[in-house]
């Protein structure tokens, strides 16, 4: 008799195995759109926001190597620039979505009574409203600014990964290892937060990766229609909505770069969540 | 006589690894049944699928295989499909894998012979019925319009058993096909088989880790071992005389009832373990209500060892896991150690205090070790939690253990996935030992190893509990398991107690039909008398 079970490597060991060549060349990409916003305050050759009006909508060239906008602002500067507040709002939603999620799910996949049924249908609730929506509503009552769609992004990004924890944990559960913690006499929150939360955290993981991307859009989509980040900050989807005027009058470079980055960005990331997840059932199948 | 199937010299494996399979010979000769057995991973399965074909991706193989004269080989796509459709037939382990679940038996059954064989729908059930009724399958009829999981799985085995028939196979290989059943369900499938291969004139092989089972069906046997052949010839000669070590091992590792040889010594004393009207309940959402277990009464004394024995859904595993309070009994009384146990959901300092007697070990040595947890950290939390040792010290105490046990020094850090079955059990029974329990509850703790493996895992039980005194609840399907390990037995049947007393005593006289039944069921080389009639 075989029991032919492929086990699931342990915790985030499952990362460590080799990447195939696209999960590279997306890490690279996300890698250097990173270090070059950090270290925008050093590498940026201008000041994102300093106005040049004898010289606006210009090519690239020597002095600005992607243009300059319709104020004669250096397009590379803001880009590098508006690259962190853009990947800020991001990083803040996948964090926070991630932590309050895995809380939940925990929580809502533990208990075996009503608790656990009523967070489900509770996450279901909040799966019909689509983030945008719910961003739009918290800036309608917050006010505009990165805050309110960052707070409604984040409530509206945890089912995704509750949903997902919750069924894992009630996998998990069932299991004898987990049964057999309970004979042993150790302490509930021992075992869930101790035990059973790290065998979570691949799999999640590739699930907060691939949110990642869609908060990215979804930031960008809402600096574009002007609810976002307010002038003169420069963020990417703010960046392509000064750029209306300019793209209209037939110049599309101001408006190309940010919308350029912004795919670059969330494909690299999709593409690494992918592979991730990939990676992650292919193990545990 | 023709060689109906012939492997010579067949060699399969992946390109930088060492081989899977090396230079197996064997062949099988028309109305002829051989056995093919060996432990997991020897290459049972791999060679029994070269035989129609069906190679793992990426291999290499050489030497040859030939059904008919057919070289599968070498074969073309449409060659192979000939043969599978007219000359070779497989059935396997999981009969609930080969079929599609949404589908009725009888679409699975008539669709080849519609679509390939040019029958009408009409005369392609009557062939279907005919073929269920003759695999001993009662209201066929109504079978046929009936979906998968409306079947248990001997009856669903018997299905695939016809399936296989329909076509008139000359050759039928069988890989563990009884595997996954019930002893009971095993003998009839394995009777039907038997008849189908003796009055078809079929050849069969069958691949089997049971030598009792190939010993009661087969004729002649190749043992196989890390896919090398390492004996073979007539079943009854290599069995009762073989040559090599390892058939040797393998023989003398297999269980067998023995009524005299009793290791375990008959314990009489105060009670540590003691039940009456012991009952559980599920309710299903339908309202339904299902009886696990009912009205069970029994009491183990300090010491003991007691032997649980009973099909799948007998309500055996329902008692152990009320006993170490994983399930919450219905109605009844459970005193342990003189202590009431509350019907109720325990605490959690209850439970840490109930920990200390008693533990268990579960069945499956695959899943019921944390994988990310280092064996040896598993063993010292469990030290650290009750022995209230300091992190060093746990250590050192767990190293202590996990080498009584036999698990060495370097594999202290080892994760669970790093070991084998047979290690990962040891290391769950050193788990278990660490909390220093009196009861230890074992379920089926050994039914997933194999047979040498099973048998040191079980000597390993025997001396732990010499050693330390441990009252032992073993809980298993094989009757031969408890009579090694166990003085007091207790047949369960359907949620109820049919039987208890002294192993001995009821492996001699069985007073109950269920258990003569039972005792009958266990399969019996051909070599011996006719089984007794039950």
């Amino acid at each position: 008799m075989t029991l032919a079970i492929r086990l699931p490597q342990a915790g985030l060991r499952r990362y460590g195995s080799l990447l195939s060549p696209m999960a590279w060349g997306a890490l690279a990409v996300a890698a250097a759109v990173v270090l070059l916003s950090l270290f925008a305050p050093v590498l940026a050759p201008y000041d994102p926001d300093y106005v040049d009006l004898n010289n606006v909508l210009a090519g690239p060239s020597g002095q600005h190597l992607l243009g300059t906008d319709a104020l004669g602002r250096d397009l590379l500067s803001r880009l590098m620039h508006g690259g962190r507040t853009s990947l800020l709002g991001p990083t803040v939603v996948v964090i926070g979505s991630t932590v309050l999620g895995l809380l939940l799910g925990l929580v809502a996949g533990w208990s075996e009574g009503w608790l656990g049924k009523v967070l489900g249908r509770l996450f279901d609730l909040l799966f019909a409203f689509p983030a945008l929506l719910m961003a739009m509503l918290a800036i309608a009552l917050f006010g505009k600014g990165l805050l309110a769609p960052i707070l409604a992004m984040t409530i509206a990004y945890v089912p995704y990964v509750a949903r997902l924890a919750q069924s894992l944990v009630v996998a998990e559960r069932g299991r004898p290892y987990v049964q057999a913690y309970r004979v042993l006499g150790f302490r509930t929150p021992w075992v869930v937060l101790g035990r059973v939360l790290p065998n979570l955290i691949p799999t999640v993981g590739a699930q907060s990766t691939l949110n990642f991307g869609y908060v990215l859009a979804d930031l960008a989509a809402l600096s574009f229609i002007g609810l976002g980040v307010q002038p003169p900050t420069s963020d990417w989807g703010a960046m392509i909505e000064e750029s209306r005027g300019a793209l209209l009058g037939g110049y599309i470079l101001p408006a190309f770069w940010p919308a350029l980055v912004v795919v670059l960005v969330v494909v690299a990331v999709n593409v690494i969540g992918e592979e991730l997840s990939d990676r992650i059932g292919g193990k545990l199948s | 006589m023709s060689q109906l199937l012939q492997i010579e010299n067949f060699t399969l494996g992946f390109p930088g690894r060492p081989p899977l399979l090396d230079s197996v010979s064997l062949h099988v000769n028309d109305g002829e049944a051989v056995a093919l057995v060996g432990e997991s991973g020897s290459g049972k399965s791999l060679t029994t699928r070269a035989a129609l074909g069906l190679l793992p991706d990426g291999s290499q193989s050489s030497g040859r295989v030939s059904v008919r004269g057919l070289d599968t080989l070498t074969a073309t796509g449409k060659q192979l499909m000939e043969l599978r459709r007219r000359h070779a037939s497989m059935i396997f382990q999981d009969p609930r894998a080969g079929i599609n679940p949404v589908r009725t038996v009888g679409d699975f059954l008539t669709e080849t012979l519609v679509r390939l064989d040019g029958l009408s729908r009409a005369e392609a059930t009557e062939r279907a019925v005919t073929q269920l009724e003759q695999v001993g399958l009662r209201r066929a009829k109504e079978l046929m319009e009936q979906h998968p999981h409306q079947l248990s799985g001997g009856m669903l085995q018997r299905v695939m058993i016809a399936a296989a028939l329909l076509n008139s196979p000359d050759l039928l290989l069988c890989d563990e096909p009884t595997t996954a059943l019930d002893v009971t369900t095993q003998a009839g499938i394995v009777r039907l088989l038997r008849d189908e291969q003796q009055s078809r004139g079929m050849g069969m092989l069958f691949i089997t880790h049971d030598l009792n089972l190939a010993a009661s069906l087969c004729e002649r046997v190749y043992v196989l071992r890390r896919g090398e052949v390492v004996e073979h010839g007539k079943t009854q000669t290599v069995f009762l005389t073989p040559e090599q070590d390892y058939t040797r091992q393998l023989v003398e590792a297999t269980p067998a009832i023995e009524v005299g040889g009793l290791a375990a010594p008959v314990v009489a004393g105060p009670p540590l373990l003691k039940i009456s009207g012991l009952s559980k309940t599920y309710q299903l959402p339908r309202g339904e209500i299902i009886t696990a277990l009912d009205d069970a009464g029994f009491s183990l004394p300090e010491g003991g060892s007691l032997g649980i024995v009973g099909e799948s859904g007998s309500g055996k595993s329902t008692l152990a896991r009320l006993v170490v309070a994983l399930e919450t009994a219905t109605s009844g009384e459970l005193l342990l150690r003189n202590l009431p146990r509350p019907n109720r959901a325990l605490k959690a300092s209850e439970r840490k205090v109930l920990a200390k007697d008693v533990q268990i070990v579960f069945q499956d040595p695959y899943l019921s070790l944390d994988p990310r947890i280092p064996v040896g950290n598993a063993v010292a939390d469990v030290f650290r939690l009750h022995q209230k040792q300091g992190r060093k010290e746990a250590k050192d105490s767990a190293r202590a253990l996990l080498g009584r046990v036999g698990i060495g020094q370097e594999r202290f850090d080892a994760r669970p996935r790093a070991l084998s079955g047979g290690q990962r059990q040891r290391v769950a029974l050193a788990k278990a030992l660490a909390a220093r329990p009196r009861l230890l509850v074992l379920d089926e703790a050994t039914s997933a190893l194999d047979v040498s493996v099973q048998a040191q895992v079980l000597e390993l039980v025997e001396e732990l509990r010499d050693q330390l005194g441990l009252t032992i609840l073993f809980v298993t399907h094989d009757l031969a398991v408890v009579s090694r390990l166990c003085s007091e037995l207790l047949v369960m049947h359907q949620g109820r107690i049919v039987e208890q007393g002294p192993t001995a005593r009821i492996l001699e006289d069985p007073g109950d039909d269920y258990t003569r039944n039972l005792i009958a069921s266990r399969p019996r080389p051909l070599w011996d008398a006719e089984p007794v009639t039950a």
